[in-house]
């Protein structure tokens, strides 16, 4: 496996300005939507079929380093989990991953049986009606398969997207972290950066200026699949008891007590 | 905000649910009674199988349905992901149809030809029951496997699915006997305590998904939680799924089983099947909400 491709998303040094989000609906070819009014600059509310990038704003009180209201973006995107739910989810085998380490759905296999929108810890994957199949952020898999870096990081005018391999990067992000935070930005931290925390760590992951909360991020995401052994074993009991249940109820014959 | 995302599956997909739970119950339930007394209880093997063979066939159908593409269906029976609840469980529909189908055809040959295959009955039947608690439980499970506050946090769900399929399959079968007249056999005496049964693993199961979400506590999961018991979701939770489909059946049947009664027996059956329908309903729908 080739070393692993990453994309960093500085958001210190995001302006809101969304030119990766029009780039990458031009490269990728997504096409138009019926706006949101979501009284902000945020358009639109969530991921969809036809918006791969997307700019959030967050107004948080407090958070700036002196005390006042902080006006925090973050240009989200498919962060190609190194444990996807989204791909453990598919029962065909459409969701597959790339020798470069991101994740990608295939759209000639994918049944549209919608599991994988439920899957995803952070609500990336969307399903298009009129292709019937589920669709995400590639990575631009066409662009990094020739050399070229990902449509959104290469439109980002302040380089708050970067894109290279994930061992640079990380380096580089935690030198970031330390530089804010000598600069009064007290709550900077990573998201998704560590290999060794939640879901392996994100191939596509963050510097925020505040805590994941404040951002909507799930804080501590898990990967749904953890949950089938509990589960399973739950419904073996459910078996177990019925089975006995049966067993009770046909043995004791016409005499109406238990048995 | 949070950004996650439903998969909106339709009222269909409720009642694949509800029907792959029928099934496997009343495969099971009919194998268990054959094992006990294939002559004793002969009337609750045939209605078992057949039920199970009515209950199995639309499945198929509403799963291709809502793949849009009909022979999309096909992907998923070129893989085989044990990671993912669906791929595993497209793969026991498939086997379970088969045991259903041959299950089936052996009760209907003996009904045709006055012959005896109990004992080829049996295997099928002891694997095909295997595969029928699978069919059950597995959609509770591939719910818990989901990023959905409400399912991933609850645990008990494939637990409460195959519980219910137990519930309502035994209802089914004692509704067919006392409308066919066999209300008084042995059969239908056993069977009306097997609802009863069922029932209290049901009522178990809605404790414990309950109070798995409840003690997961974080602002997610209570929010996912009050929609179901005290937000839009409130009076099919409680009024259906609980008191009418749960409690009062739970009553009904056990006062059925004191002093039998036709119209008793019957008005039970068919509450389970309501009740069973909503709560599998109610899940899904505040899940996805
Ligand atoms: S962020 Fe969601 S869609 Fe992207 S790889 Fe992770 S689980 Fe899959
Ligand atoms: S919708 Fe497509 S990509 Fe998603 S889980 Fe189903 S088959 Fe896989």
């Amino acid at each position: 496996m080739a070393r692993t491709l990453a994309m960093f998303t500085d958001t210190s040094l995001c302006i809101g300005c969304r030119a990766c989000q029009v780039a990458c609906k031009q490269w990728n070819e997504l096409g138009p939507e019926v706006p949101d009014w979501t009284g902000s600059y945020q358009n639109h509310t969530h991921f969809t079929d036809k918006t791969f990038r997307l700019v959030r704003f967050f107004e948080a009180p407090g958070a700036a380093p002196n005390g006042d209201l902080a006006w925090l973006l973050m240009s989200d995107v498919c962060k190609h989990c190194a444990d996807a739910g989204c791909l453990n989810a598919c029962p065909t085998g459409a969701i597959y991953r790339t020798e470069h380490g991101t994740v990608n759905i295939n759209q000639d296999v994918c049944n549209g049986c919608r599991y994988c929108v439920s899957a995803c810890p952070f609500g990336v994957v969307s399903f298009n009606e009129q292709t019937g199949t589920a669709t995400k952020c590639t990575f631009c898999n066409d662009r990094i398969h020739n050399g070229l870096g990902p449509a959104c990081a290469k439109a980002c005018p302040t380089e708050s997207i970067q894109f290279g391999f994930r061992d640079d990067l990380v380096v580089k992000a935690q030198k970031r972290v330390e530089t804010l935070k000598g600069m009064g930005f007290k709550e900077a931290q990573l998201y998704g950066a560590d290999s060794k925390g939640f879901l392996g760590g994100l191939n596509a992951f963050f510097l925020l200026l505040g805590k994941p909360e404040t951002y909507g991020l799930p804080v501590n995401p898990k990967l749904p699949q953890k949950n089938i052994f509990v589960d399973s074993l739950l419904s073996i009991g459910s078996a177990v008891l019925v089975g006995v249940g049966a067993l009770m109820a046909f043995r004791s014959r016409g005499d109406g007590k238990e048995g | 905000m949070s950004l996650l995302q439903s998969s909106h599956w339709p009222f269909l997909i409720d009642v694949y649910f509800f029907l792959g739970g029928l099934a496997g119950g009343a495969f099971v339930i009919a194998t268990v009674a054959g094992l006990v007394g294939s002559r004793l209880y002969r009337d609750v093997v045939r209605a078992g199988y057949y039920v199970a063979l009515l209950a199995l066939i639309p499945c198929p159908l509403i799963l291709i349905v809502d793949l849009g593409v009909p022979g999309r269906f096909l992907n998923m029976m070129k893989t085989f992901n044990p990671q993912s609840p669906m791929s595993m469980g497209s793969w026991a529909l498939a086997v379970f149809g088969l045991c259903v189908g041959l299950a089936a055809l052996f009760t209907l040959i003996e009904d045709l030809q006055r012959k005896n295959l109990s004992n080829q009955k049996l295997i099928v039947g002891v694997i095909g029951g295997v595969f029928g608690f699978f069919v059950a439980a597995y959609p509770g499970v591939l719910l818990g496997a989901t990023a959905r506050p409400l399912w991933t946090n609850g645990h008990a769900l494939g637990a409460l699915f195959l519980a219910v399929g137990a519930s309502t399959a035994a209802a089914a079968i004692a509704l067919i006997l006392t409308l066919a007249g066999r209300a008084a056999g042995e059969g239908a005496t056993a069977i009306r305590r097997m609802t009863v049964l069922a029932l209290l693993i049901q009522a178990l199961s809605i404790v414990v998904f309950i109070v798995a979400v409840q003690g997961a506590g974080s602002a997610a999961s209570d929010r996912a939680l009050a929609l179901l018991l005290s937000g839009p979701f409130k009076m099919t939770f409680w009024v259906g799924a609980i008191i009418v489909g749960t409690v009062v059946p739970l009553l009904l049947g056990l006062a059925d089983l004191k002093r039998p009664s036709l119209a008793l027996s019957a008005v039970t059956a068919l509450l389970v099947l309501v009740g069973g329908f909503l709560v599998k309903y109610v899940v899904m729908a505040a899940g996805q909400a």
